[in-house]
């Protein structure tokens, strides 16, 4: 990088960077009136003290998890063939069920791990070797039956309306700790569900920044897939580093002068910030997505280079990476869990792609101390049902299903409610879906009752008027 | 895909007329008298133990199934049906799909077992008595919860400021009156004087010109109308500036730019979004008429009127009734979920979004909060709501979206009555659609038949491979039907293209809402008279059975002494003007919303605008002239201690550009802005179909491509691997072009209000710059500086596009650098470069490593100026006005 013979102007600009985010680092021009002015313009945020929306913000009280990893499986897992052990099932296996097919034992064996026992089923043989770091909750449901609805439910806790999602509300209430990189990472996304890490009416900087879209199998043409794919526009494609950060000199140059000329403009350092942070984020991003520096051992711990976990190793290696440079929340997501059919074979295939990658996750987080800080949230949108659909499958079942934590100040080793002898409700310590979001909150330091935003007259909680924490859980 | 028992060609027969669907018009078949006690008996004896142990597994709101889209808890979900229609008609057994599936006839209902023949007369019986069903809550056991609104509050509401009339108070006096130039300033000026705060300094002439130019346009001025203002500004400032704000609002441009501002509110756009994004594409055609309402100044109520009612007002031609009915897209093109199981939530919800957007948009009132139940903060109590949602369920709301295997909730169009047909449709000779018509006649049968032999076959047991090959198969057919239903659809039998839209029209019969407890749907209680809030006027009860009462509600909005319509729009003008509106709330002008900053002015206002026959041309002629509008952006420290925000207009807020604005000033500097309007957008030349993956393909283009290879299937994989094999790389890419369409395509050049608005797939160029989400009604815009504007500017092909351009003209125009780079600041500012710009563009034109990459034309000089365009494009000073 081309940084010497650089011009005074230049090597101020290059303090203020390395102060990180100060919207007003510019001390010269800090006066108590511009730095007033800024807080009446970005009154959006009046009740902080700083003035930049992204900055680290204290929560409302202690807690451990500082960051957020989601691993989302979407399609729905059956929770009675992996993390809900139903012996009664198996036993009434082939009687009526309550719908309209027969009981379905799972045709998988359970059995106890680690110190604490907990009850896992041999689909998950590595996730099973982390027992005494999970914390089960077999009490989950939520009320929408169809996928899509449901995920719109499990990311922003409301189906009906578009809501902002658990990752805006939580950079909302915390900010974000790396200013080279957005503070919400989704990563790989499917297509059409932008809504599930919007922002909905909190302000933009919240929204979650997609990275390394799904491949598209369509026919769209390569240049139009390139602008919608990865992250838009993270590179120049004529321009070298050195010719671009000289234009990004000039931008800056102009930037200043403009400054000068008004001083009481906060909002042109806040562009000239952004454009620093745009610049950081075009050689941070890259690197961050680049795994070649990794070592084997850690590559095969999330079984990356390996058949089938490759995939979702990678992207599990990449929220690692991307938690450890300080993003808030990173949400993974993989699919293919809508086992209608021939669950005997594609359980197993859906739960031998993720199983290794997450246990090496969990491993890697561990080794690196970071397991007790970081909150691993693992769910789908609902469960599948006892009763079998056309003898080899299950249907949607959002009465009762399990989902589990690990790290970030969740008991380890743990479970929590429980459903009915089958597996169709949730009977005992019932776990909403509001709940569940109440916890996740609380477990990061934020009350879920007071991290609001006003809209439309009136104050927005991401749990509505619901939510119950569940105690229980926390460590 | 497990459990449909979708017969997605139900609609086709209604498709396309202008008559209403059948559906829903008996969404709330009255059972207006109390039942008697012999029919609560016998369905609680008979009726209610059979639906509790044999359907409510699979068709209700506890167990949260919907299966086929139908729910059996309530009387309406019977009535509402479900993917396949009503499930019966009270007192018409005979025939109704409830007998049909309890018969084991063409459906088979409970499917493990038919009831016995005993249990199917009952509800035989049920039925022809009038399915007395007595599920509903009673007003009584309704539980409010805390917050009740009473007569009281809704009386003592009536005195508050936004619920009564708006009253013209003579304009204050004021010390300065040399500095008013309006009655505007006096009310202004005069709030300043009491804090004792002098208005800022007039702007710069230069700085004026800009910002009359940007606010009535959304362009820059031309160097020439820059010149000629500051010459005349120089000798009468009041006149200079009347003559400009006359000769901008003149221009077609004009309504390019407020149009937006509504569109904002309007949450138009061109597909449903939601899980299932299906396109829109003759929504544009409502784009088109708000523009054109703009432009031709047409009274804001006229303009309201049409958007809730156009199709029940009086049309003296045939044209005109045709704009009407375009208006009312304003109803239809909200954000869909279409894979909704359950009918009779989607069409609540498509309610509710019709409520809540009239009421926010034109009232600045929220009444859908009181769906569920009252608020004690507004004045609004549950009963209005649902007063207002029967209006809306008698209208029938016509959207299109292809009627697709993974679309549960297609609707009809309507046939334009003044033919303008779509520009992308080839004429066809007779034969050839008659042909077309045949095929898809033949299509459909086979559909049919694979959906009732698969049906058939499920019934028999039928091993689940079979039942997925069947399914397979009628799923190909489904897709083929559909789009051989949307070309036939759109062609006369003489093969001429018809024009279609979207819109809404009454029902055939009129009904009222029931209460829903806490909005669900399965604790339906009374029946609520249709009519309007009540806080607003006196309370109109909306009686008869053919009239939906939207007409009324149009009447009511828009009348004179309505306290509301007025005031919210001349706020929302003056949000435009001044970056604030008087009322900040812009959607909320209730107790939860801001009061208003100076509540006289906006009264005056208000008057004024009524008076002035709602003219918004005149409204912004009067704000643009007044010495308020001229201020400069001028700080003033003691002014700033007082009032920070600048609620009393001590100076011009410094405002910036929008995402539009920024977009169409780089085309205009470039050189490459096309002024002419575009028929349509993509979106229509995509026709109906379902965006997948951030891409719009022409669903037509892919079936004839099909048809053209000859191929059995529908996979378009297949066909392009066929065509690769055929035709190599330059057929492949000619295919694309047919059939692909670049939402970001960074070619076009017309201004942006005329690119695809397709929801969660909005262009870069707008999406990274604040542009308001259309899914929701966006009165002000975000105003954010996000790392992705920057890498737009940086790095966005559309970008570098317009610097090459502009390079291009300035290379060839001017020969010395110094003209050079003065040439840069002259075409995007219509002004020369200061010594300090000058000095940083030289230096960097100096020192930049000039090796060109990758360069055939492009010549070193090119793409250093080029660079120094792009990098004035991402400066500051372009996105801020002063």
């Amino acid at each position: 990088m081309n940084l010497q013979n650089l011009l005074p102007s230049r090597r101020q600009m290059l303090r203020t960077v390395s102060s990180g985010f100060g919207y007003l680092a510019f001390s010269s021009l800090a006066t108590l009136a511009a730095s007033r002015e800024a807080r009446a313009y970005s009154n959006l945020f009046s009740q902080d003290e700083s003035n930049n929306p992204l900055a680290p913000r204290s929560p409302h009280f202690g807690a451990k998890a500082k960051r957020v990893i989601f691993l989302c499986m979407r399609g729905a897992p059956s929770h009675i063939d992996t993390f809900d052990y139903k012996p009664q099932l198996t036993r009434d296996n082939g009687k009526e069920g309550r719908r309209r097919g027969k009981l379905l034992g799972s045709p998988w064996s359970f059995s106890q791990h680690g110190e604490s026992g907990l009850w896992i089923s041999e689909l998950f043989p590595e996730v099973a070797g982390m027992a005494d770091d999970l914390c089960l909750i077999r009490s989950m449901n939520t009320d929408q039956p169809v996928h899509a609805r449901a995920q719109t439910q499990m990311h922003t806790g409301n189906a009906q309306f578009v809501r902002p999602s658990l990752g805006a509300w939580t950079l909302y209430g915390l900010g974000t700790e790396n200013d080279s990189m957005p503070g919400f990472v989704a990563l790989n996304p499917p297509a059409g569900t932008e809504q599930n890490y919007g922002n909905s009416f909190l302000p933009a900087i919240y929204q979650g920044t997609k990275v390394g879209r799904q491949q598209s199998r369509s026919t769209g043409s390569r240049s139009a897939q390139d602008r919608r794919s990865a992250l838009p526009n993270i590179s120049n494609p004529n321009m070298t580093r050195d010719q671009q950060r000289r234009q990004l000199d000039l931008i800056q140059d102009l930037n200043r002068q403009r400054l000068n000329d008004d001083p009481n403009h906060p909002e042109i350092e806040g562009v000239i910030e952004s454009y620093e942070l745009a610049f950081r984020m075009q050689s941070e991003m890259p690197r961050l997505m680049d795994i070649s520096g990794e070592t084997e051992d850690t590559l095969d711990l999330y079984g990356i280079g390996q058949n089938p976990t490759d995939a979702f190793g990678r992207q599990c290696l990449m929220a690692r990476r991307f938690v450890e440079s300080g993003v808030r929340f990173v949400e993974v997501t993989a699919g293919n869990w809508d086992h209608h059919a021939n669950l005997s074979t594609r359980l197993p295939q859906s739960c031998s792609e993720v199983d290794k990658p997450i246990a090496g996750l969990l491993t890697d987080l561990k080794q690196r101390g970071m397991l007790e800080d970081t909150l691993v949230v693992w769910a789908g949108e609902f469960g599948r049902t006892p009763d079998a659909q056309g003898g080899d499958g299950r249907d949607h079942n959002n009465k009762g299903y399990t989902s589990w934590m690990a790290g970030g100040g969740v008991k380890g080793g743990f479970s929590y409610g429980a459903t009915d002898e089958h597996g169709y409700e949730a009977v005992e310590n019932g776990c909403h879906i509001h709940d569940w979001h109440a916890t996740i909150l609380h477990l990061m330091g934020l009350d879920h009752e007071r991290l609001t935003y006003r809209y439309a007259g009136r104050d927005f909680r991401l749990t509505d008027v619901h939510g119950n924490i569940a105690t229980d859980i926390i460590a | 895909m497990t459990d449909s028992i979708k017969t997605p060609f139900f609609f086709v027969g209604a498709l396309f007329s202008l008559l209403v669907f059948v559906l829903p018009a008996a969404i709330c078949n009255a059972q207006d008298e109390a039942l008697t006690d012999e029919q609560v008996t016998f369905f609680e004896t008979k009726i209610r133990p059979v639906l509790v142990r044999e359907c409510y597994s699979c068709h209700s709101a506890q167990t949260g199934q919907s299966r086929g889209g139908l729910q059996v808890d309530t009387r309406d979900g019977f009535l509402v049906g479900g993917d396949s229609g009503p499930a019966f008609e009270p007192g018409e057994a005979e025939g109704s799909i409830l007998m049909s599936a309890l018969e084991y006839d063409e459906w088979a209902m409970p499917p493990s077992k038919q009831l016995s023949a005993n249990v199917i007369e009952d509800f035989r019986t049920w039925i022809e008595m009038g399915a007395p069903d007595p599920r509903i809550i009673t007003r009584a056991e309704r539980d409010y919860g805390a917050a009740t609104v009473t007569a009281d509050d809704i009386r003592e509401a009536k005195t508050q400021w936004a619920y009564s009339q708006p009253v013209q108070v003579p304009p204050p006096a004021v010390q300065n009156s040399a500095w008013t130039r309006s009655p505007i300033d006096n009310f202004v000026l005069a709030e300043l004087e009491q804090e004792a705060i002098s208005p800022a300094t007039d702007a710069e002439p230069y700085d004026l010109v800009r910002r009359l130019s940007y606010d009535l346009t959304g362009l820059p001025p031309s160097q020439d109308q820059v010149d000629w203002f500051l010459n005349a500004y120089e000798s009468d400032p009041d006149r200079a500036v009347a003559i400009v704000v006359d000769g901008l609002l003149k221009s077609e441009r004009f309504g390019e730019r407020w149009a937006r501002h509504w569109l904002d509110v309007a949450r138009y756009a061109e597909s449903t979004g939601r899980e299932v994004n299906a396109t829109f594409p003759h929504a544009w055609r409502y784009r088109d008429y708000v523009i054109d309402a703009f432009n031709n100044d047409k009274p804001y109520d006229e303009f309201i009127r049409e958007q809730i009612a156009g199709d029940l007002l009086p049309a003296e031609d045939d044209e005109t009734w045709a704009e009407h009915l375009v208006a009312t897209g304003f109803l239809a093109m909200g954000p869909k979920s279409l894979n909704e199981q359950n009918a009779r939530q989607f069409i609540l919800d498509q309610v509710d979004e019709q409520i809540d957007v009239s009421t926010r948009v034109i009232l600045g009132i929220s009444v859908a909060c009181a769906r569920c139940h009252d608020h004690k903060f507004d004045p609004v109590p549950q009963e209005d709501y649902y007063a207002m949602a029967g209006i809306f369920l008698s209208t029938s709301t016509h959207y299109g979206t292809i009627d697709s295997q993974q679309n549960r909730r297609p609707s009809n169009l309507l046939r334009l009555p003044d033919e303008d047909p779509d520009p992308y449709l080839k004429q066809m000779t007779s034969a050839e659609i008659r042909e077309l018509r045949q095929e898809f006649d033949e299509v459909r049968e086979s559909a049919a038949n694979a959906a009732r032999e698969r049906r058939l076959e499920q019934r028999r047991g039928a091993d689940t491979r079979t039942v997925n090959q069947l399914r397979q198969q009628e799923n190909r057919l489904g897709a083929q039907a559909a789009i051989l239903e949307q070309i036939v659809n759109s062609y006369d039998q003489d093969g001429n293209p018809l024009s279609f839209v979207m819109a809404v029209q009454d029902r055939d019969q009129a009904i009222n809402a029931r209460l829903l407890v806490r909005g669900e749907l399965d604790q339906p209680s009374d029946e609520i008279d249709r009519g309007v809030v009540q806080v607003i006027g006196d309370r109109q009860r909306i009686r008869g059975d053919r009239n939906s009462g939207r007409k009324e509600l149009a009447e009511w909005m828009t009348d004179e002494e309505n306290p509301l319509t007025a005031r919210v729009m001349v706020n929302r003008v003056w949000k435009h003007l001044f970056g604030n509106g008087i009322v900040r709330t812009t959607e909320n002008f209730g107790s939860t919303g801001e009061p208003p900053t100076h509540p006289e002015l906006l009264d005056y206002l208000a008057v004024e605008f009524m008076e002035h026959d709602w003219s918004v041309k005149e409204l912004i002629r009067a704000i643009c002239t007044s010495h308020v509008y001229r201020q400069s952006t001028a700080f003033n420290e003691n002014a700033f201690e007082r009032d920070p925000e600048n609620r009393l207009l001590w100076r011009r807020t410094p405002s910036r550009l929008d995402a539009e604005a920024m977009r169409d000033s780089m085309l205009f500097a470039s050189g490459q802005i096309e002024m002419e309007r575009p028929r349509g957008s993509i979106v229509t030349r995509a026709g109906q179909t379902i965006v997948r993956d951030g891409n719009l393909s022409s669903g037509i283009e892919v079936f004839q491509l099909l048809r053209e290879s000859g191929s059995e299937t529908m996979d378009v994989r297949e066909a392009f691997r066929q065509r690769a094999r055929q035709q190599g790389a330059a057929g492949m890419r000619q295919l694309r072009d047919r059939l692909q369409f670049e939402i970001d395509d960074s070619s076009l050049n017309y201004r942006s209000v005329y690119l695809p608005v397709i929801r969660d797939n909005i262009p870069i160029a707008l999406e990274a710059f604040d542009f308001a989400e259309p899914t929701m009604v966006v009165g002000v815009r975000g105003s954010t500086n996000s790392p992705s504007q920057a890498l737009f500017m940086m790095n966005d092909e559309f970008v570098i596009r317009q610097s090459n351009e502009m390079a291009k003209a300035i290379l060839f125009e001017n020969h010395n650098l110094n003209d050079r780079l003065n040439a840069v600041m002259r075409r995007i500012y219509s002004r020369d470069a200061t010594e300090s710009e000058l000095e940083a563009m030289t230096r960097f034109y100096n020192t930049v490593d000039s090796q060109v990459t990758n360069s055939r034309q492009r010549t070193p000089e090119r793409e250093k100026i080029s660079a120094i365009c792009q990098a004035v494009f991402a400066s500051a000073d372009f996105r801020f006005l002063n």
